[in-house]
């Protein structure tokens, strides 16, 4: 195709997107919407994750050692733990240490009560993390079967809590999202069906002097990827100004986040260039996509 | 050059409306097309432009041959039959010379060559006064000679006028007819349909009389315009 022909037709594509001002306008507006709404959902998905990841990381696992076990079996259980692929991090707790600590916590009343104690009642033990909690009782059920160990303690309430509220969320995410994306076909698939009605004369002149089916469908797919283009940018440039607005409200001194023991959400700017590139493609690829199969089903060239 | 051989066609509910036509038009020639409405005059039509296949017999037309013809050939065989309606079908939101380089910028031809083609051809339909005017502006005579424009700037080898004269007063329809006579004395095939029949007895010619599916006449006959 010569470039000259290529001009008239992204022209004519321009063109058609003003004659067809008014749905023009109503789908780039449903468009935006829909584009938002699926980023938002996903943002949130996102920040839900981290926090969820960040808690999961904080989460312990106490594996208590039998009394009694030399020094080499001490190192050689923290080994295994360490090879252990779902643990992230190991670290000893004597049984002095956890003394102190105990002691430390305790008050005057509660020190005099256990001051005739002669011998240091607590076990030695390894403080482990685990990297994915959704496999913690396989962990668990693992470094149960090996020597030394007396008993794993492992927050396993929390962490079905946890791994519920991220399936839910999952589900969540992915229905809303699909269902904007089914939207979004359809307004993309109506929009190009009134521009081809709207255009119907032309068409039929198109056909009957040997327009080739790629000459005839340009055009239309010219006005879906502006509306999609646009409408991307629109939604890009509303989430970043919401987010920001949310993510100062949520790093004011008095943070909400913290008073839920949550960390912190994810600064824009760290995930500005993923989220541009994000609704960029669904704009460009929803449009396309929504464009080539309604003028397929609508031109009969 | 056209032809039909032991041509049929049904439509998908059954409704026959060509039965075993045999037709053959060469090139240069210049064929009136007449018959009542229904007749299966429009159906010859769109199986010359291949909007519909024949469900039984052959068509080739410039060369082609319709029946074979895949999809994708079909823009190939269009840009060597110029096609003009009775309703012009022109684009109201384009000028005449617009209207008329359309056809040459959809089959992507170059623009110097579109420049040089669009006015020549406009001035042969003599309308170099109303380049400029968009179709509204023109009489039904006008409009029509503007279709014609259009039909003729891809230089086609057929030129299928479909009832060009319906829509436009008596005395241009003369006219219409004479610019088609002038085309087709510069070597293009000319197949009209029409329904008046003073215009077949004024320019007289091949006449081609179909009736419920069949050519039922198929001669060539003497016009008043070569009596007088």
């Amino acid at each position: 195709m010569r470039l000259n022909s290529f001009k008239y037709l992204v022209k004519q594509g321009f063109a058609g997107l003003w004659f067809n001002r008014v749905n023009s306008f109503a789908s780039l507006c449903i468009m935006t919407i829909s584009l938002l709404m699926v980023g938002v959902s996903v943002l949130v998905s996102i920040n839900v994750n981290n926090m969820i990841g960040a808690i999961e990381s904080r989460n312990e696992v106490i594996v208590v050692i039998e009394d009694g076990v030399p020094e080499n079996n001490l190192t050689l259980l923290g080994d295994q733990l360490s090879s252990n692929r779902n643990v992230s991090e190991v670290r000893f707790y004597s049984r002095d240490e956890a003394w102190a600590d105990m002691q430390a916590d305790m008050s005057e009343d509660e020190k005099a009560l256990f001051q005739y104690m002669s011998k240091n009642p607590l076990p030695d033990c390894y403080r482990i993390r685990v990297k994915d909690i959704t496999e913690l009782s396989e962990t668990v059920g693992e470094i149960s079967q090996l020597a030394s160990v007396e008993e794993v303690q492992s927050p396993n309430d929390f962490a079905n809590i946890l791994i519920s509220i991220r399936n839910v969320c999952a589900i969540l995410f992915s229905a809303v999202t699909l269902s904007l994306i089914v939207v979004c076909f359809v307004i993309i698939s109506n929009s190009t069906r009134s521009s081809v009605y709207a255009r119907r004369r032309e068409i039929s002149i198109m056909r009957y002097v040997g327009a080739s089916k790629s000459f005839v469908e340009i055009p239309f797919f010219v006005e879906g990827l502006v509306i999609g283009i646009v409408s991307a940018a629109i939604a890009f440039g509303l989430t970043w100004f919401a987010y920001n607005e949310i993510f100062n409200m949520f790093s004011s001194d008095v943070n909400m986040l913290s008073i839920f023991g949550l960390t912190a959400i994810i600064p824009f700017e760290s995930i500005a260039v993923r989220t541009a590139i994000a609704y960029a493609a669904c704009g460009i690829i929803l449009s396309a996509v929504g464009t080539v199969i309604s003028t397929r089903k609508h031109l009969k060239v | 050059m056209v032809e039909f051989r032991n041509v049929s066609y049904t439509y998908p509910n059954g409704q026959q409306a060509l039965n075993r036509i045999n037709l053959k038009i060469e090139d240069n020639e210049f064929v009136f097309v007449v018959g009542a409405n229904g007749a299966g005059k429009s159906t010859l039509i769109k199986l010359l432009l291949r909007e519909l296949t024949a469900t039984e017999g052959e068509v080739i037309v410039n060369g082609f041959n319709l029946t074979k013809m895949k999809q994708r050939k079909v823009p190939k065989l269009r840009r060597t039959i110029g096609v003009v309606f009775q309703d012009f079908r022109l684009i109201p939101n384009m000028t005449v010379y617009d209207n008329v380089a359309f056809a040459l910028r959809v089959i992507d031809a170059p623009t110097k060559y579109i420049r040089a083609r669009v006015p020549y051809v406009i001035s042969l339909v003599g309308l170099t006064a109303k380049a400029k005017s968009y179709p509204n502006d023109l009489s039904g005579g006008e409009q029509q000679r503007v279709a014609l424009a259009r039909a003729l700037v891809n230089d086609p080898q057929l030129i299928i006028a479909d009832e060009p004269t319906g829509n436009v007063d008596p005395a241009r329809s003369f006219e219409i007819v004479d610019l088609l006579k002038a085309i087709n004395e510069c070597g293009t095939t000319v197949l009209m349909v029409t329904h008046q029949h003073d215009l077949v007895r004024y320019f007289g010619g091949r006449i081609i009389n179909i009736n419920t599916g069949a050519v039922v006449f198929d001669e060539v006959i003497g016009g008043a315009d070569e009596a007088q």
